[in-house]
């Protein structure tokens, strides 16, 4: 298991290269010049222009600055500071992680915590009314765009009935719609993924086979049918982590939460590159340190992919011996 | 025109026995219908979804919003770029059938026109997706070795991100606009794509009925036109369905964030960015456009599903 | 074998009908298939694929995949009571510790995730009501008696080869020492040698725990080894039935006959095999007729009028659902 996880662990550290590389290239080729940015607004002579890219460093070839840049996160975890503000973008990014991590967090948790039931109950009362409604009902929520189910959620439990902030995040009770409005639409997909798997694991043969062993109906579906239809939700689990990951940042703006996503789209907005690159690349290290973990647990669970491993080392020692 | 190749190829397996010719006489019947239920035939696809209520509920609404979108400058009272500020925040009623915004623009007009964004962008999106995708990887799943690592390990990087940062990424490289949008979301989708393309040809290359093929001396580019190709479609078929729909959503999300189509382009999302500022005076604008992102998104995805079942005989009960 | 008949049956099937739904069209599986089983006694059920052998099984067991099955009638009777009308307890209380079934593919019918010894243990557990310590005693046990040894029990079922894996199958089914075990085809899916040894392990098994059978196969050799009794299935219904030596000494359905022509013959020699000409009726269909009519080399004009429903006896303990058993006899 320890090889597994160290092949993984190496195989993911070129991968991080090369989000940093390329994030860097592209952002260079935009158009527009950095050192302008930084003076900002306001007419400038050449030479102040030139003064300024002198000091920051932008002459040097292209190729000893991404050096620089690369060695400066991957080294120093230093993403330079803003061309705009001024500020250190590792500060900014550091400070802002939490709010989106939580929203992040507690949607997953929502998800989880509602979407698997609820795709254990249709898939086990499979075609029932209760499976029909909520076969349409996730239908539904699914085509929802998040920030459209943020905008009435603030509309209904922010306006109109006044119980919830619909701005700010200095306390939990700010978390709860961005929450539901980032988790809405992933928990309709999910409850369709458990539904899915449950159902094919469901009518397979081992099934039948436990169900002619005598066992209660609560045993087969929860001692053997779950166990293994848990298994690939665990990524699907993971992946729809990544993607609530993304959706914070237009939820963050839609509830002006101080987070990464909102430091992003303002930064784009902006034309800040240093702080754009910075936050994609932070963004992109957090969602592939989750895929890994999901990977990794997901060869934990499944006794098949564990057994590679523990076969392979077990053989080794034999050799050995 | 394949029905007729079955039904020979069918023939050409049975052999020309007599005896079997006669038994197969026999049971006419029986093959016949056989012959029309069997998957993956277009008759079997078409008779499956058209039977299919979520599918046909789908289509209807999609025909409609394409011909509404196309046909708004005929039958809508107001052009949707007009201001008239006389006539500014008001609710739905007869005149203006959706109200009009903070400028006075007539909504429905602007709600209609902007169909064509979410409609063009979807759609040209995912056809780049698609065509770069699957020539991605079916050159990896084909050609293997290095090819393969070379264009998978950089797909990899594509992983990295989730799909709407990645797609704010593009964004911000390229700047704004529909033909931006469409690039971002395109080369988003690609990897997508490339890895369900490579996943089927590895799939079906090393299926027995590919060896058998070999075996009896089937050319290659038969078994790539006959039988790698037609076992390769329906996935594909499914999977394009569901990235417009996809697509739809993301290139919303990006034009809600500033970052794709730009207001006063009635883009939906542009819109409800715009409209945000009103909501607690006057939903109607945000709730309504809403609405048209649900139902092009819904009616894509339902049409995918019934593709879906249609054309995976597996999941059929 | 004559005793046999004698003997209050332990396990009897009643006109069970089977239809199921694919589609748009209904599917008739079994229709009306009745049959006994003695204590005991082994009933091999033969029939080609698709004829509804496994529909059967699974319906003793009310087993049946509920989402595709349209319509179950007929009683299924064990011990006097009718499976069919059970409610779920006496269900559970019948599946594993009166009736078991062994399963045609041993490849999915193991749980991937779960120990072996866990999968057996689990049946034992529930239907005894003891600890785990001693469920997992009794599961090594079952182990060591189909020849798998103690130190394989905690492993995974993808660890084992298909013939290991039946083994496995085997022993689950038998855990709980079952008064019936409904075996389907159990060697269907493993290799030639492997299929002696599964077979054989069976027959000892059997043997050992006094169990009656009902053994699915299409093997007719496997037939002659191990059954008492024979049913010959077709078309979702027994077109001829007796005792072993009944029909393999006097077969007077035409199917029966065509099944025993089709088998090579060691002692003549012969260039072709003589296949069943033709292919089984549409499951799909209503048939007003014979079910064989359309296939047989010695139909004629009643064949199209006669009651095709009703067996007739032509020796005690041997029926056919053939007319025309005079005349089946005559081309012997």
């Amino acid at each position: 298991m320890t090889k597994y996880v160290i092949k993984r662990l190496v195989i993911m550290i070129p991968l991080l290269l090369a989000v940093g590389i390329i994030m860097f290239t592209l952002m260079n080729f935009v158009p527009g010049d950095p050192a302008q940015l930084a003076l900002g607004s306001g007419t400038h002579t050449a030479e102040e222009i030139e003064l300024k890219r002198e000091a920051m460093g932008l002459n040097r070839p292209f190729i000893v600055r991404l050096t620089e840049y690369i060695k400066n996160i991957f080294l120093h975890f230093d993403f330079g500071t803003s061309l705009v503000t001024g500020t250190d973008i590792k500060y900014e990014l550091v400070k802002r992680f939490p709010n989106t991590f939580y929203i992040a967090v507690f949607s997953i948790l929502l998800t989880v915590v509602v979407g698997l039931p609820l795709g254990i109950y249709t898939a086990v009362h499979a075609n029932s009314i209760g499976d029909k409604i909520s076969l349409l009902v996730t239908l539904l929520f699914d085509c929802m765009p998040s920030f459209w189910t943020a905008l009435l959620l603030v509309l209904l439990f922010s306006l109109k009935l006044g119980w919830l902030p619909s701005s700010g995040s200095s306390s939990w009770k700010y978390f709860i719609l961005p929450t539901i409005a980032n988790s809405l639409g992933g928990l309709a997909g999910f409850t369709r993924q458990v539904r899915a798997s449950m159902l094919e694991v469901i009518r397979s043969d081992y099934i039948t086979t436990a169900r002619s062993k005598g066992l209660a109906e609560k045993d087969v579906v929860y001692g053997h049918a779950l166990p293994n239809a848990l298994i690939p939700i665990l990524t699907v689990i993971g992946m729809r982590f990544g993607s609530m990951l993304g959706g914070a940042t237009i939820i963050e703006v839609v509830f002006s939460i101080p987070g990464i996503g909102q430091y992003l789209v303002n930064a784009i907005n902006n034309r800040d590159y240093n702080a754009c690159t910075g936050g994609i690349i932070f963004i992109a290290f957090t969602f592939s340190v989750i895929m890994l973990l999901t990977d990794l647990l997901y060869a934990y669970v499944d006794p098949r992919i564990k057994a590679q491993y523990v076969k392979s080392s077990r053989k080794k020692v034999e050799k050995n011996a | 025109m394949p029905e007729e190749l079955r039904r020979k190829q069918e023939n050409h397996e049975r052999g020309d026995h007599p005896e079997h010719r006669r038994g197969g006489d026999r049971h006419r019947p029986r093959r016949k219908r056989q012959e029309s239920l069997k998957p993956g035939s277009f008759k079997y696809v078409w008779r499956s979804v058209s039977r299919n209520k979520g599918a046909v509920v789908g289509m209807i609404m999609l025909a409609a919003i394409v011909v509404l979108c196309f046909l708004s400058p005929y039958i809508c009272k107001y052009p949707y770029a007009k201001l008239n500020m006389m006539d500014s925040y008001q609710t739905p009623n007869l005149n203006h059938l959706f109200g009009t915004d903070e400028m006075g623009r007539d909504l429905f007009s602007c709600v209609l026109y902007g169909a064509r964004y979410t409609l063009i962008i979807g759609l040209l999106a995912t056809a780049m997706s698609a065509v770069l995708g699957i020539i991605m990887g079916a050159a990896a799943g084909y050609f293997g070795g290095i090819v393969d690592s070379c264009l998978m390990r950089f797909l990899d990087i594509f992983q990295a991100f989730p799909t709407l940062v990645l797609a704010m990424a593009f964004c911000a490289v390229f700047g704004t606009g529909v033909d931006k949008c469409i690039l971002a979301l395109g080369i988003t989708g690609i990897p997508g794509f490339a890895r369900l393309m490579r996943a089927n040809i590895l799939r079906i290359v090393n299926m027995e009925y590919i060896e058998a093929a070999r075996t009896i001396n089937c050319p290659t580019w038969k078994i790539i036109l006959k039988h790698i190709i037609p076992n390769s479609v329906s996935p594909v078929i499914v999977e394009i369905a569901m990235t417009v729909s996809r697509n739809g959503l993301t290139s919303s999300s990006l034009s809600f964030l500033g970052l794709g189509v730009q207001p006063p382009k009635p883009e939906w999302g542009a819109m409800l960015s715009a409209a945000r500022s009103y909501i607690r005076d006057y939903p109607h604008m945000v709730i309504i456009p809403g609405i048209f992102i649900v139902i092009t998104v819904l009616s894509f995805n339902l049409i995918g599903d019934a593709f879906r079942d249609a054309l995976d005989p597996t999941l059929k009960n | 074998m004559a005793e046999n008949h004698q003997k209050e049956p332990l396990f009897s099937v009643r006109n069970l009908v089977v239809d199921y739904h694919s589609g748009d069209s209904i599917v008739h599986a079994v229709n009306g298939v009745s049959f006994d089983l003695a204590p005991g006694e082994t009933l091999g059920l033969v029939g080609e694929t698709g004829a509804g052998k496994t529909t059967i099984a699974k319906a003793s067991l009310r087993i049946l995949p509920e989402y595709s099955v349209e319509r179950i009638e007929g009683e299924v009777f064990y011990d006097g009571k009718d499976v069919l009308k059970m409610n779920d307890h006496e269900l559970r209380k019948l599946r594993g510790e009166h009736i078991s079934m062994i399963f045609q593919d041993p490849m999915t019918a193991l749980n991937p995730v779960k120990t072996v010894i866990s999968q057996i243990a689990e049946g034992y557990k529930t239907h005894h009501n003891c600890s785990k310590a001693e469920a997992n005693q009794v599961a090594i046990k079952m182990l060591e008696m189909v020849g798998i040894g103690a130190d394989r029990a905690e492993e995974f079922p993808h660890q084992f080869s298909g013939g290991m894996k039946q083994r496995v199958v085997i022993a689950l089914a038998l855990a709980c020492s079952p008064k019936v075990l409904i075996a389907d085809e159990p060697t269907t899916a493993l290799d030639v040698t492997i299929q002696a040894q599964v077979l054989d392990l069976i027959k000892s098994l059997r043997d050992e725990l006094g169990t009656a059978m009902v053994l699915i196969t299409h093997d007719l050799g496997i037939v002659a080894e191990v059954c008492d009794k024979v049913a010959v299935i077709y078309a979702g219904r027994i077109v001829e039935s007796g005792t072993k030596e009944d029909i393999f000494d006097h077969p007077t359905h035409p199917y029966t006959k065509g099944l025993f022509a089709a088998l090579p013959d060691l002692q003549k020699k012969v260039r072709r095999l003589s296949p069943i000409e033709g292919l089984p009726p549409d499951p799909c269909e209503e048939r007003r007729c014979c079910d064989f009519y359309d296939r047989c080399p010695y139909k004629c004009g009643h064949c199209k009028s006669y009651d095709h429903t009703k067996a007739i006896e032509v020796s005690p303990g041997h029926f056919s659902r053939c007319w025309r058993t005079d005349a089946t006899k005559e081309g012997e």
